[in-house]
C-alpha cells in the first residue's frame, strides 16, 4: 500500500511489488481458498491453453492444469514477487509440467513419481514489458511470431510447444543444425525488438 | 571465467531449452562461475521465452475442473486448519507463566524475609520492654531511695571504714520505706566477688543477718536498697559490709570494711 502510494506521487518503484497477483499469492501461503479461485479465473485459460496445445488432448491438458494449480496452491512460497512478475512463471511452470508428461508419456514409462517437482526460476521482466497490456502484448506477439519464416516459425515452436532440442528440430526439418540454431536465435530476438521498439 | 561473448549465442536457445547437453552444460558452468551479465541476458530471454505461450489457440478449460480443484483446495485448507494444535499455548504465555513463576519465588522469599523481619522487630520488642521493666524498677527504687534520703523522719547511719584507705560510707534508716546505703570513691571487689550488708542484732550470740549485695559502678559509686528491714530499728546494733564470693554467704567469711552502729 505505501509503496502503491509512492508511486502513484511518482517518487517510489513501480507498483511490480503491489500488483495483484503478487498480493493473490501471497494469501495462499495463508491458505486463503479465495485468493486461490481469483488467481485460477484470471490466469486459467492461458495456462490451459498452453497445455493443451503442448499435449494435444483436452482430458490430459486438464489433468496437467489441475496439478499445476495444485502444486501452486502448495507451494506459493517458493514464487519470489520481488524477482519478476507472476505470469511468465506460472506459464514456465505450465509448460515444463507439460513437456515432462509429454516426455514420460513418449518414453512409455509414466510413472508418476519420476516427475520432477522442481519449480522454475521466477524471470525478471525486462523495461519494456510495461509498456503494453497483456492483450496488446499478446496480439503484437502473435504478429511478430506471424511474420517469421513458416519454417523458422515451426523451429521455434517444435523447440518451445514440444520441447525438442537444436538437434532434434533439425532432425525433424531436415535442415542443417546451423541454420536451426539461427532461426531459432533471431526469432527470439526479433520478438525482443517488436516489443522494445512499441516503446 | 570464460569469456562471455561465446556463451551469448546460446542464451536464447538455452532459455528455450533447445540446446544439446553438452552445450546446455557449458552455459551452466558459466552462470554458475558468477558472470552477472550472462545472468541478466538469460533473465530476459526467460521472460520472452515464457511469451510464447501466448502463440496457443485461445482455449477455455471445463467447469468441472474448476470444481474439481476448489474441492480439493477447500478440503486441504480445512484440513489444514483442523490439524492445527487447539491449544497450542502462544510464547508470550510461556513468558507470562516465567514471570508468574519467579514473581511467586520472589513473593515467597519476600515472605519469609519479612518474617525474620517480623520475629526480629518482636524480640527486640521483648528486649525493650524488659528494658523498659528493669528501668521501671530501678525508677521505683531511686524515687523509694530519694524519700528515704530526704525524709526528715530517716535516721543517718555513718559507716566509717576499717582502713583508712577505704571511703566513708552512709546510711539512711526509714522505719517504713527501708535502709538506703550510699557510697563514692569504692574499689571494686576483686574479680567477681560483691559487697555484701550485714544486720548486727543486739542480742547477745545472734548472727549476722545476710542482706543485699552490690559492687560500685566504674566510678566507684553504689547505692544499695534494702526495702523490708527489721521492723525494730532497735533491735539493731549495726550496720556491716563485707567482701563475699559471687552471690553473697549466709554467715561473713571476711572481716567487716565497713560498720555502722545504730545508736
Amino acid at each position: 500500500m505505501f509503496l502503491a502510494l509512492l508511486a502513484n506521487l511518482g517518487i517510489g518503484p513501480a507498483p511490480v511489488e503491489v500488483s495483484l497477483d503478487a498480493t493473490l499469492v501471497q494469501s495462499l501461503v495463508r491458505r486463503d481458498v479465495n485468493a486461490f479461485e481469483q488467481l485460477y479465473d484470471r490466469h486459467s485459460r492461458h495456462v490451459y491453453a498452453l497445455v493443451l496445445r503442448i499435449l494435444q488432448q483436452a482430458a490430459t491438458a486438464e489433468e496437467v492444469v489441475q496439478d499445476v494449480f495444485l502444486q501452486l496452491w502448495r507451494n506459493a512460497a517458493a514464487y519470489d514477487a520481488e524477482r519478476g512478475p507472476f505470469v511468465p512463471w506460472l506459464l514456465t511452470l505450465a509448460r515444463n509440467r507439460a513437456l515432462d508428461h509429454l516426455r514420460l508419456k513418449s518414453e512409455r514409462q509414466r510413472r508418476r513419481e519420476d516427475q520432477t517437482d522442481e519449480l522454475p526460476p521466477v524471470a525478471a521482466a525486462p523495461e519494456y514489458e510495461r509498456e503494453l497490456d497483456e492483450r496488446r502484448r499478446v496480439e503484437r506477439i502473435r504478429v511478430l511470431m506471424g511474420g517469421l519464416l513458416p519454417r523458422q516459425k515451426r523451429a521455434i515452436e517444435l523447440a518451445y510447444f514440444e520441447g525438442l532440442s537444436h538437434s532434434e528440430i533439425a532432425a525433424k526439418l531436415s535442415e542443417p543444425l546451423g541454420t536451426v540454431k539461427s532461426w531459432i536465435r533471431n526469432g527470439i530476438l526479433r520478438l525482443k525488438e517488436g516489443l522494445q521498439t512499441v516503446s | 571465467m570464460a569469456n562471455g561473448d561465446q556463451f551469448r549465442e546460446l542464451i536464447e536457445a538455452y532459455a528455450l531449452g533447445a540446446l544439446d547437453p553438452q552445450e546446455r552444460g557449458s552455459v551452466e558452468a558459466h552462470l554458475a562461475a558468477g558472470c552477472a551479465d550472462c545472468a541478466k541476458a538469460v533473465d530476459e530471454a526467460r521472460w520472452l521465452v515464457s511469451q510464447l505461450a501466448f502463440l496457443a489457440p485461445d482455449a477455455k478449460p471445463s467447469d468441472m475442473l474448476r470444481g474439481r480443484l476448489l474441492q480439493t483446495v477447500r478440503a486441504e485448507a480445512h484440513a489444514a486448519e483442523s490439524a492445527k494444535p487447539a491449544a497450542v499455548i502462544p510464547f508470550w504465555m510461556w513468558g507470562a507463566l516465567a514471570a508468574l513463576l519467579l514473581f511467586t519465588i520472589y513473593t515467597s522469599w519476600e515472605t519469609i524475609q519479612v518474617r525474620k523481619t517480623i520475629d526480629a522487630t518482636n524480640e527486640q520488642a521483648k528486649q525493650e520492654i524488659a528494658k523498659r521493666h528493669e528501668l521501671a524498677e530501678e525508677l521505683t527504687i531511686a524515687q523509694r531511695a530519694a524519700i528515704i534520703l530526704t525524709d526528715p523522719r530517716s535516721v543517718k547511719i555513718p559507716m566509717p571504714a576499717g582502713s583508712k584507705d577505704m571511703p566513708k560510707l552512709d546510711a539512711m534508716w526509714h522505719a517504713e520505706m527501708g535502709i538506703v546505703v550510699t557510697g563514692q570513691n569504692v574499689p571494686m571487689p576483686a574479680g567477681n566477688r560483691t559487697l555484701q550488708l550485714w544486720l548486727i542484732p543486739k542480742t547477745p550470740g545472734a548472727k549476722p543477718m545476710p542482706s543485699m549485695m552490690v559492687r560500685p559502678d566504674a566510678d566507684g559509686k553504689f547505692m544499695l536498697l534494702v526495702a523490708n528491714p527489721p521492723d525494730n530499728m532497735e533491735s539493731t546494733k549495726a550496720l556491716a559490709i563485707t567482701e563475699e564470693p559471687a552471690g553473697g554467704s549466709q554467715a561473713p567469711t571476711t572481716r567487716p570494711i565497713w560498720v555502722g552502729a545504730t545508736s
